[in-house]
């Protein structure tokens, strides 16, 4: 939690929220002449005075010195480390990253924290619903970083994210053929791979059995019904066997029908003729053979279409290079979209019912009472949310160190984590780290300034 | 190995051990009704001492029995810390802090000398440097020497040169253990056809890809140019890392010999990539140390009957050893650290650990048959013996910038190449860029 | 508006009868496809959790072979076997550790911040209102610029991997934002009852512990709930400040993440146990926490 609602980051929030405070309308410094002497007020304050000078403002001014050396400290480098900053590789990917997190994370959760607003005005348990939305703030980044872990995995078997949407794409197209199934490697098999398909090498004549051997079967797709595979018998017509060319143990010969090899049952076979088109179609039995009914003499390619190594949807790779940074953003919004939606409810609550009423008596459409409206009266507190939102990507950490797994850190890298590895982890660089933290603190700088100006704007 | 029921296999076997009679550590020193007799003997009654290594699990239990063998020794009071994967990250805020632990075992030769450079080890006084001379060949010594000053001690050695396989899966396809590269491909090939691929790679864990390179490279290239490559006189554009790369490449770019696909195996990291041979049974070949062993043990595999291993295969002229190791070090310099570093180097402390499964000494007068099995036995040979040929784990050598982080250097790059392995042009410059970067 | 006055004292409890213009453009989508939108939503943000949950119940060989939601085939599954691994570990010390930390850094945080609340509010002194704007500018300083300086600082005095070094360190970083919550508190207190202990002849410190502190417990216990969740949940401070011996749960089970394949029994019942304490605090005292998110604030 340290990232969120961690007293670096969240007050903007309370103090953007409005400058003034719930106290009297009154000032009390404007009537407090019967106060303490300075004396006492010094006393009150040493405590929290020396925490912070030693704490929060020395090190500021230590770091903007440090920045100037090298690793070790005693050569020095000017600006050096700025320039290692904005020119490295890895460094750029970082920077890069974090742009997208300010781009994209704040807008997606000031969004949705409107839209759960809007809707739990809808419902009668919004109080449950909010709960539930609003209860991954209480719990650590570390926490939340482990759970999406889980969610994140590739395997569909294990992975929530991908087993909804295999299970998605199982309802629309469902798979039984052979997947990763392919002839074998080398010029002596009949068949060979043609843009995923699997066809004969020779045309196929009439009466001579055609022989489609495969491998790379996997005993889990291996239907339980095969049957071993027999070569089909000199008829009349095209016909053949397609089978699993592999005998268990080894020593089978290739490319021929032994004893123990097994058919491949369910197989779709075509039969192609020289004007590309299919001239009949044909299904495998339980040993693998099929034949062709009622085909014109002619030569024909036999073909096994695509379709029967088409392998099942296995969904997508969440933690591989190209997704890692959206899918962190992901559980980013599954933290903080309770944040915003409770900002935002209260300031909703708090939009004055008369004015929307008078709009919409003067005929104004729902939709322009929303634009016109709602949104401008509301803008204070989503100024806020997407504000605060803005701060805690700047400063994002626990979640990329914990989701990304290690092979992707340097794709998912955000500039607050590469901090601490320049400077802690590894080479030690703690006048890089240094410039990257000062780096850091200038990022935030406006939002700090802001700050200032809107509680002086709301004190006065 | 981070697992209690794996703790609990390991210890049982440690007992089983110890109840043969020659383990020192079954004495409960509360037991012995000569503590009081003896503790004059014990030069650091009262000394504390923190020692920080990587190893959790069942390898942080064997070493706390070597641990606890030193403080009956000597009466000093030794706790244990552990490091996580990352040693370098653990030590670097604390050596800042300068409140470092008084002894580390460093998981590379590389650390030594970046922090000799950061000042942040004490070299060892004679009395140990005369026991590393004593116990040790002058290739040990080096290892954990900076510019002639001895700082560390090779304290436990790996065996990085084997192929792990699953003896099911090889009967299946009917293939033998090959014995050179060209018969490894065709080997991996006819397990594909079988229907199970072929290897399982940790490719989250960027040091076992260095483990592949390293051999593949000490292979076809020979000791002299690994030599070279090791200390960067030669750049990684060199033709020879091409080579090298291109064998990896026959066996990495093709879709079928990877278990659960590229994208899969760039997720699994170490000890899950095993699993992936002995316990779910997906996958035919792990290629990594000795300590494997361990893992397939935990993963229900009875090592020498089910989990096998075939000495990397000869991908050129030269059969590969590599060998990597741990180094202890003084990061203070007490009488209690040295006197501990000491007990480690020592025939005494390595018997100790020897006993104990999953352990590799390169102290060459620990007596192999110290070793609970047949198989460790050979491989402990290799490693004291360490011929011509043999090497040191070459990344654990370099800075631990390019050689040792997560995400950066060497690491990285071998990621990338196992990710998309068609660019061997591209991912000899990244080399190069990243090398130059972390020698300067 | 003061209407959200009343509204953020209602907290999470959004009582308000009340429909707005926004609610009727949605009223077009149908009640009852709102209803199970919602339910959806709902389910959709409580169910990575509930996973984490039962994983942690079941042993490694199951969680390798299958997702966790085949528990609502095969219950019999279920197993404390982990949460019972956990106990002597080294987990069990980080849960100790994390308590020490964090209950001193609330203490220490809430008495120092109080105390510096009051006289920014109720005394006069050159500089107040400029000191008081550093403290505002303060609120956003990232931790990250301290962590070098400090790592020195500790280095040189010899608390660094210490208990002691870990709490100044959150201490001082909860210091702005606890100072500037607690003085907007403050500063509402009716001043005539200030003015009536002055006359008394009330000493200072009289008045901060037997007025201000009692009226101020609203924002102190919504400032202690934050304040302990932060510290509870914080990693990067115990990352480079804590030794082994002294590290929370959070680097605790860090260290076992790089083997994230093989540590899942570990890691899923680690973080559920760490994260049930803040969910039982924040259960009982959400009132609290969303006041202290919005208090003073909302316009």
């Amino acid at each position: 939690m340290t990232e969120r609602l961690d007293g670096r980051q969240d007050p903007p929030a309370l103090k953007l929220a409005g400058g003034s405070s719930p106290g009297p309308a009154e000032t009390p410094r404007t009537r407090l002449r019967l106060g303490p002497s300075p004396a006492v007020a010094i006393a009150f304050l040493l405590p929290a005075a020396l925490l912070l000078g030693i704490w929060v403002v020395y090190p500021i001014v230590y770091s903007i010195f440090r920045s100037l050396f090298d690793a070790s400290g005693s050569g020095f480098v000017g600006l050096g480390n700025y320039m290692t900053i904005f020119t490295d590789q890895g460094m750029l990917t970082t920077i890069r990253n974090n742009l997208i997190w300010v781009v994209v994370a704040p807008i997606i959760v000031t969004m949705l924290g409107l839209v759960f607003a809007v809707l739990t005005e809808r419902i009668k348990w919004a109080t449950a619903f909010k709960l539930i939305v609003f209860m991954p703030m209480a719990v650590s980044l570390m926490a939340a970083g482990v759970i999406f872990r889980l969610v994140y995995e590739e395997n569909p078997d294990k992975g929530l994210a991908n087993a909804v949407l295999t299970t998605f794409s199982d309802t629309f197209a469902s798979s039984q053929g052979y997947p990763e199934a392919r002839p074998r490697e080398g010029d002596q098999s009949p068949v060979a791979d043609q843009d995923g398909a699997v066809v004969t090498k020779q045309p196929a004549q009439a009466g001579q059995p055609v022989l489609i051997p495969i491998v790379g079967v996997k005993p889990e797709i291996m239907p339980a019904n095969a049957q071993p595979a027999q070569a089909a018998g000199a008829g009349a017509g095209v016909s053949g066997t397609v089978w699993f060319d592999f005998t268990q143990g080894g020593g089978g010969q290739s490319n021929v029908v032994d004893g123990t090899e097994k058919g491949l049952p369910g197989m779709t076979v075509e039969a192609v003729g020289p004007d590309g088109q299919v001239a009949a179609t044909a299904t495998t039995a339980e040993n693998g053979t099929f034949a062709f009914d009622g085909l014109a003499a002619g030569t024909y390619t036999v073909r096994l279409p695509q379709s029967n190594f088409e392998a099942s949807y296995g969904g997508l790779s969440w933690l591989g290079p190209t997704l890692i940074t959206p899918a962190i953003i992901g559980a980013f919004v599954w933290v903080w979209a309770g944040f915003a939606m409770v900002l935002l409810a209260a300031g909703l609550a708090a939009i004055p019912r008369d004015a929307l009423e008078a709009a919409r008596i003067d005929g104004a459409t729902e939709w322009q009472v929303f634009r016109k409206i709602t949104v401008p009266l509301l803008s204070p507190v989503l100024l806020v949310v997407f504000v605060t939102m803005i701060i805690n990507t700047l400063k994002v950490f626990d979640l990329v160190f914990i989701i990304a797994p290690a092979s992707v850190q340097p794709q998912a890298n955000v500039v607050a984590l590469e901090m601490w590895r320049v400077a802690f982890g590894g080479g030690n660089n703690q006048g890089l780290g240094s410039a990257l933290s000062i780096f850091l603190l200038i990022l935030v700088l406006p939002f700090m300034i802001m700050n200032i100006r809107r509680f002086r704007r709301g004190e006065s | 190995m981070r697992k209690g029921s794996a703790a609990a296999i390991l210890a049982g076997l440690a007992v089983a051990v110890a109840a043969c009679g020659n383990a020192p550590t079954t004495t409960e020193p509360s037991a012995s009704g000569s503590a009081a007799a003896s503790s004059a003997a014990k030069p650091l009654q009262g000394v504390k001492l923190e020692v920080a290594a990587k190893w959790t699990g069942a390898e942080q239990k064997n070493f706390e029995q070597v641990l606890k063998a030193f403080s009956e020794k000597t009466g000093a009071e030794v706790t244990y810390a552990s490091t996580g994967e990352d040693t370098g990250a653990y030590l670097g805020p604390r050596i800042q802090g300068q409140n470092p632990p008084d002894v580390a075992i460093l998981p590379q030769p590389g650390l030594v000398a970046q922090y000799v450079e950061q000042n942040a080890l004490k070299p060892l006084t004679p009395e140990v440097v005369q026991e590393v001379d004593t116990n040790y060949t002058p290739y040990w010594k080096d290892l954990g020497s900076v510019d002639g000053k001895v700082y560390g001690v090779l304290v436990k050695a790996a065996h990085k040169s084997l192929v792990w396989y699953r003896s099911q899966a090889f009967d299946d396809a009917g293939v033998q253990a090959p014995t050179n590269w060209d018969e490894l491909v065709k080997a991996a090939q006819t397990i594909a056809d079988s229907g199970t691929p072929p290897f399982s790679f940790c490719g989250a864990s960027g040091w076992t890809l260095t483990d592949l390179f390293e051999n593949v490279y000490l292979s076809t290239a020979g000791p002299e140019n690994y030599d070279k490559l090791s200390k960067h006189e030669i750049p990684w554009t060199d033709p020879s890392v091409a080579t090298a790369l291109e064998k990896i490449q026959q066996i990495a770019s093709k879709a079928e010999f990877l278990v659960d696909g590229t994208s899969g195996t760039m997720q699994t990291d170490f000890p899950t990539c095993v699993t992936k041979v002995y316990g779910t049974d997906k996958a035919a070949m792990v290629i990594e140390a000795d300590f494997v062993a361990v893992e397939a043990d935990q993963a229900g595999a009875k090592v020498g009957e089910e989990a096998k291993y075939f000495p990397f295969p000869k991908a050129g002229d030269t059969t590969p050893v590599v060998l990597g190791g741990d180094v202890a070090v003084a990061m203070k310099d007490s009488p209690g650290a040295m006197a501990l570093v000491q007990f480690l180097a020592s025939k005494e402390g390595g018997e100790v650990w020897a006993k104990l499964p999953g352990y590799l000494s390169p102290n060459k007068n620990v007596s192999p048959d110290n070793y609970p099995d047949e198989l460790t036995k050979q491989l402990g040979q290799t490693i004291v013996s360490a011929g011509d040929a043999v090497r040191y784990d070459m990344s654990d050598l370099a800075p631990s910038a390019f050689g040792g982080t997560d995400g950066k250097g060497e690491w990285k790059v071998l990621q990338d190449f196992l990710r998309d392995p068609s660019d061997v042009k591209g991912a000899q410059e990244a080399l190069e860029a990243e090398a130059k970067k972390a020698w300067k | 508006m003061t209407t959200a006055t009343a509204q953020v004292a209602s907290g999470l409890e959004s009582g308000t009868p009340r429909r707005g213009i926004l609610s009727r453009i949605v009223d077009r989508l149908g009640s009852g496809a709102v209803q199970v939108i919602m339910v959806l939503l709902g389910l959709f943000w409580m169910v990575p959790t509930l996973g984490l949950l039962v994983v942690s119940l079941r042993t490694n060989k199951v969680n390798g072979a299958e997702g966790w939601w085949t528990i609502f085939t095969k219950p019999a599954e279920l197993t404390i076997q982990n949460y019972a691994n956990l106990l002597g570990s080294g987990f069990t010390t980080s849960f100790w550790n994390t308590v020490m930390i964090t209950v001193p850094t609330t203490v220490l945080v809430i008495g120092i911040a109080a105390m510096a609340g009051y006289a920014f509010a109720w005394m006069d002194f050159p500089g107040r209102d400029a000191g008081f704007l550093v403290v505002v500018g303060l609120l956003i300083v990232p931790i990250q610029i301290a962590l070098i300086p400090i790592a020195a600082l500790y280095g040189n005095t010899g608390i660094f991997g210490s208990i002691p070094g870990v709490v100044l360190f959150h201490v001082a970083f909860g210091l702005p934002f606890a100072i500037f919550l607690l003085r907007n508190f403050f500063v509402g207190i009716p001043a005539s009852l200030l003015e009536a202990a002055r006359m008394d002849g009330a000493s200072e410190w009289k008045i901060f512990v037997s007025v201000v502190f009692p009226l101020g417990k609203p924002a102190i216990a919504s400032l202690g709930i934050f304040q302990f969740l932060w510290v509870w949940n914080d990693m990067l401070i115990a990352l480079v400040f804590a030794n082994t011996g002294n590290q929370p749960m959070t680097k605790y089970l860090q260290s076992q993440m790089r083997q994230f394949g093989s540590n899942v029994d570990i890691l899923s019942s680690g973080a559920f146990l760490s994260l049930i304490i803040p969910l039982v605090l924040f259960f009982a005292f959400q009132r609290y926490f969303v006041q202290g998110m919005m208090a003073g604030s909302v316009k």
